[in-house]
């Protein structure tokens, strides 16, 4: 699986807006990596170039060798309303061709990965917030990607679904090993989940900080009242502080 | 139950109220059956010129039906255009649109003349299909732009096909917008016709706005009121039909579709 490398990676749009100035970061292979900073500091633009969704007004994103397949999770589940959660999750098979019949197999596998067997034909409007995300990320993963960017998927849950999407989400990814890039706005969420937080100040987002989480996986739930997690959080909140103008 | 019960009985009861009381005044009042005639006397009407009032109900009714069709199709494959190309829509929309603003009825005599007066069915035809024409365009148009964006997104970082986004993210979001556009149209292509008809004023067409002019020439105004009643009803009839495809497609995915 191939490392990702952002050098001097700015994005100014038509509009004249700069949203990135200059974020270098290399991002190992089966990492862990969250994104914080301020409201429109650039986050959602950095996944998209990552993606390939949008193209940088100058520097590079490279990976070792091509680009890889790529599971995208937005803030919203974007669900295709009039489809089945099997079908919206067949989706990323179905376009690549597969048949429709091996392509919903597989969704239906996938959706059981995250908890939600049974609702295989259940429409996106009879599902739960919590559970219409993890349709998203079931979708996300079922190509199988090598690496899984996230854009704030959980800031609409309510507190108690995030915990354990948090949780589900860190068990997906030590058992499939794909690289994780997650934007958050949220301190806690990002110590918890990561093994790197990547600080970015406000717009123009340029890296303030790349603060490294030592602490082993498993993380369950008594690892958020830990010291060390409490040390990690007051690091990045300094970070954050310090990139605020 | 009693309730639901009530919203079927209550207008039914209030009509025959209706109906009685207008058969009452009438007589009552002593009013001329040419300026207003009783209920009875356009049950007569039913009783004796019924199957020739049909046959013109019927012959509105094709005309309706095929402005209709065009008018779907045209619109929906314009709107298809319109979507694949901005250079499309930026050249055509406006004749669209001058299409649109312009009273049919001022169109009318045009096109009589250019399909020739032995064809005043084709004007006919052509005049409906302008009317319901631009509600179908107008809402294809505004549905096919309608899709989530990052749904667009989406199927752009799975490397979809234009054909794959149209037929799977497209056309499913834009159907909401199809649909009310289409219930428009059905509605307009109606009055399109019996304004054609009217502003084609031709007996070749045969249809019932001819009926009722031609009535209402002969002051046979109870005549006039059956043609009415049967547009009126087509018209529900088309409103409801349409309703119901509504239904039929969006239940699915629409738990709050409105009945
Ligand atoms: N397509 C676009 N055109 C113009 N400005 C944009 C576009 N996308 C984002 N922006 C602007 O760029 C800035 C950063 O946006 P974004 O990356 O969404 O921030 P974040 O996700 O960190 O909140 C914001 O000011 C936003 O308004
Ligand atoms: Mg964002």
């Amino acid at each position: 699986m191939p490392d990702l490398r952002l050098s001097h990676l700015a994005r100014t749009f038509a509009s004249g807006t700069s949203a990135l100035a200059d974020l270098t970061a290399t991002i190992p292979a089966g990492a862990f990596v969250s994104l914080v900073g301020p409201s429109g500091c650039g986050k959602s633009t950095t996944l998209r170039l990552i993606a390939g969704l949008d193209a940088p007004s100058a520097g590079a994103i490279e990976w070792d060798g091509d680009r890889p397949e790529i599971g995208f999770v937005f803030q919203e589940p974007t669900l295709m309303a009039w489809a089945s959660a099997a079908r919206n999750v067949a989706l990323p098979l179905e376009l690549a061709g597969l048949r429709k019949g091996a392509a919903l197999e597989r969704a239906r596998a996938a959706l059981g990965h995250v908890g939600l067997a049974g609702f295989e034909n259940a429409l996106p409007r009879e599902l739960s917030g919590g559970m219409k995300m993890r349709v998203s990320i079931a979708r996300a993963l079922v190509a199988g990607p090598a690496a899984l960017l996230m854009d704030e998927p959980f800031a609409a849950l309510d507190e108690s679904t995030r915990a354990r999407l948090n949780g589900d989400l860190l068990r997906l990814w030590s058992e499939e090993k794909f690289t994780v890039v997650f934007v958050t706005h949220s301190v806690f969420e990002s110590v918890f989940l990561s093994q790197r937080i990547l600080v970015l100040s406000g717009r123009p987002g340029r890296l303030v900080a790349d603060i490294a989480n030592p602490a082993p996986y498993p993380r369950d739930e008594l690892y958020r009242t830990s010291p060390q997690f409490n040390d990690v959080a007051r690091d990045v909140l300094l970070a954050l502080k310090a990139g605020e103008r | 139950m009693t309730q639901r019960l009530l919203r079927l009985v209550l207008p039914v009861l209030l009509f025959a109220a209706l109906v009685w009381f207008w058969e009452w005044a009438v007589a009552y009042w002593q009013v001329k059956k040419f300026v207003l005639p009783p209920p009875s006397a356009i049950l007569a009407v039913f009783q004796s010129d019924g199957a020739s009032l049909l046959a013109s109900a019927g012959a509105t009714a094709k005309t309706t039906f095929a402005a209709f069709a065009l008018a779907a199709v045209s619109g929906i494959a314009l709107a298809a255009l319109f979507a694949s190309s901005r250079l499309a829509e930026a050249m055509l929309s406006p004749y669209a649109v001058i299409l649109q603003v312009t009273p049919v009825v001022a169109i009318a005599p045009l096109v009589v003349i250019w399909v020739g007066l032995d064809n005043a069915w084709l004007a006919v035809l052509i005049l409906a299909w302008i009317v319901a024409f631009f509600p179908v365009l107008a809402n294809a148009t505004a549905g096919l732009k309608a899709a989530d964006p990052n749904l667009r997104d989406l199927f752009r970082l799975y490397r979809a096909t234009p054909l794959q986004t149209f037929r799977r993210l497209l056309v499913p979001s834009s159907l909401p917008y199809l649909l009310a556009g289409l219930k428009t149209a059905g509605g307009l292509a109606l009055i399109g016709a019996v304004v054609a008809e009217f502003a084609a004023a031709s007996g070749t067409s045969g249809g019932l706005a001819w009926r009722i002019l031609e009535a209402g020439n002969r002051l046979q105004i109870a005549k006039m009121f059956a043609a009415l009643i049967l547009l009126a009803l087509m018209g529900v009839l088309i409103y409801a039909a349409l309703t119901f495809l509504e239904w039929l497609l969006l239940r699915r995915w629409h738990g709050e579709v409105a009945r």
